[in-house]
């Protein structure tokens, strides 16, 4: 499985224009809202690079089971692709997988609490979140909001090779403007 | 699911693996149970790959992957004494992502696969133990379906175990101990498979019952 990913902000005054015309490009379904905690932990061999997985679990929905997730490195492929491309893989586990990964010999190395909304459209996920810092290690309820802006991200989930899947996201990514423009982030411009 | 009690059950003097499952399975005809399909739980090890352990300090720990028939959409990693995680057959694509920090080992893939027969609210599964190609032993798996306490209904589970299995019924698993008033979980039914499989890892040969 393979996400297409673009993302941009948008500031707080400009949320509910842009929730509005959300709510009619989308598919008809009641807004769902979320608060999730999410931990990134990191297994450090002799590779260059740490082994990253992501933890997150559901502040408001009890008994949902915990989201392991590991993102791989993006793909370098075709420039026109309009879409940040990364191999993916989900995992729905039980509530000790913090211990768990503990004990496999990974490393918290950081967290934070991410709270918003969810759209869908077709297998197009729409995601718009506000991140919140974390202040006391393991103290959700003491968090402070990172910026004045809200995270907005569009992703698809898909197997290998179906290209087509990040046109369609071009398209949506159009009807969002002016409100905000939803380009590929360039990886080497985030490290 | 129900409590479970998993056990081993010697070879009879005498016979085969497999002639001694079918005189189990015979039994539990006789008894009155009726088949019900089979079932088949997998083990696989992994054990962390040195060049994780230099930087991390600290002593090589095995992880058991597992699988169970009568949880088909879940995978169960554990450690020994340690925590078990439930998750989806995805964990099984991290492993094969993480290659380069945790390194199977092949030849120790453990699996036992059999019959399963249903007696009224009792779930008993005979299985054939291997090792590759080898049969190691047979395992027991009972399962008493309408409780979820341990410490409520083990008498029960005892007795029952007495009538087919007679001088081999098993003491109450470790699982039980220090956690008598507990839910029971699929968890601690991996746990007890888990225990069981080390135990025939160790052993030489097939355990032959004595005579009596």
């Amino acid at each position: 499985m393979v996400p297409g990913i673009v993302f941009r902000s948008v500031l707080d005054h400009s949320l509910e224009s842009l929730i509005h015309r959300l709510r009619g490009l989308c598919d008809n379904m009641e807004p769902e809202t979320f608060l999730d905690h999410e931990m990134v932990f990191l297994l450090k061999g002799q590779q260059a690079s740490p082994f990253v997985l992501r933890a997150r679990r559901s502040m408001d929905r009890a008994g949902a089971p915990w989201h392991l997730r590991y993102l791989g490195q993006p793909e370098m492929g075709d420039k026109n692709r309009h879409a940040l491309v990364r191999n993916c893989v989900d995992i729905a586990t039980s509530e000790n997988l913090t211990d768990f990964l503990m004990e496999m010999g990974f490393r918290m190395d950081h967290e934070f609490v991410a709270r918003g909304h969810l759209f869908r459209k077709g297998i197009m996920k729409i995601v718009v979140y506000k991140i919140f810092r974390i202040l006391t290690p393991g103290n959700t309820d003491n968090t402070e909001a990172l910026s004045l802006s809200y995270l907005v991200e569009l992703s698809v989930v898909a197997p290998a090779g179906q290209d087509v899947v990040s046109d369609d996201m071009r398209n949506f990514a159009e009807q969002l403007k002016p409100l905000v423009h939803l380009e590929k982030i360039d990886p080497k411009r985030l490290m | 699911m129900g409590v479970t009690c998993v056990s081993q059950m010697p070879v009879a003097e005498g016979k085969s693996v497999q002639q001694t499952v079918e005189l189990l399975t015979r039994k539990l005809e006789m008894l009155g149970a009726e088949k019900q399909g089979t079932f088949c739980v997998d083990c696989e090890t992994y054990h962390t790959a040195a060049s994780t352990l230099g930087s991390q300090g600290q002593a090589g720990k095995l992880m058991y992957v597992m699988h169970n028939s009568e949880y088909p959409l879940s995978c169960f990693a554990l450690f020994e004494n340690g925590p078990c995680l439930v998750a989806d057959t995805n964990f099984d694509v991290l492993m094969v992502k993480l290659k380069g920090f945790f390194q199977s080992a092949k030849a120790s893939k453990i699996e036992t696969r059999g019959t399963r027969y249903q007696y009224c609210d009792f779930l008993v599964k005979v299985g054939t133990v291997t090792m590759g190609p080898s049969a190691r032993g047979i395992s027991v798996e009972v399962e008493y379906g309408p409780c979820v306490v341990a410490s409520d209904c083990w008498s029960l589970l005892l007795e029952f175990l007495q009538s087919f299995l007679g001088s081999h019924t098993p003491g109450a698993p470790a699982v039980f101990g220090n956690r008598h008033d507990a839910i029971y979980s699929p968890a601690d039914t991996m746990v007890q498979y888990m225990e069981l499989f080390n135990k025939i890892r160790k052993q030489q040969q097939v355990p032959v019952a004595g005579i009596r």
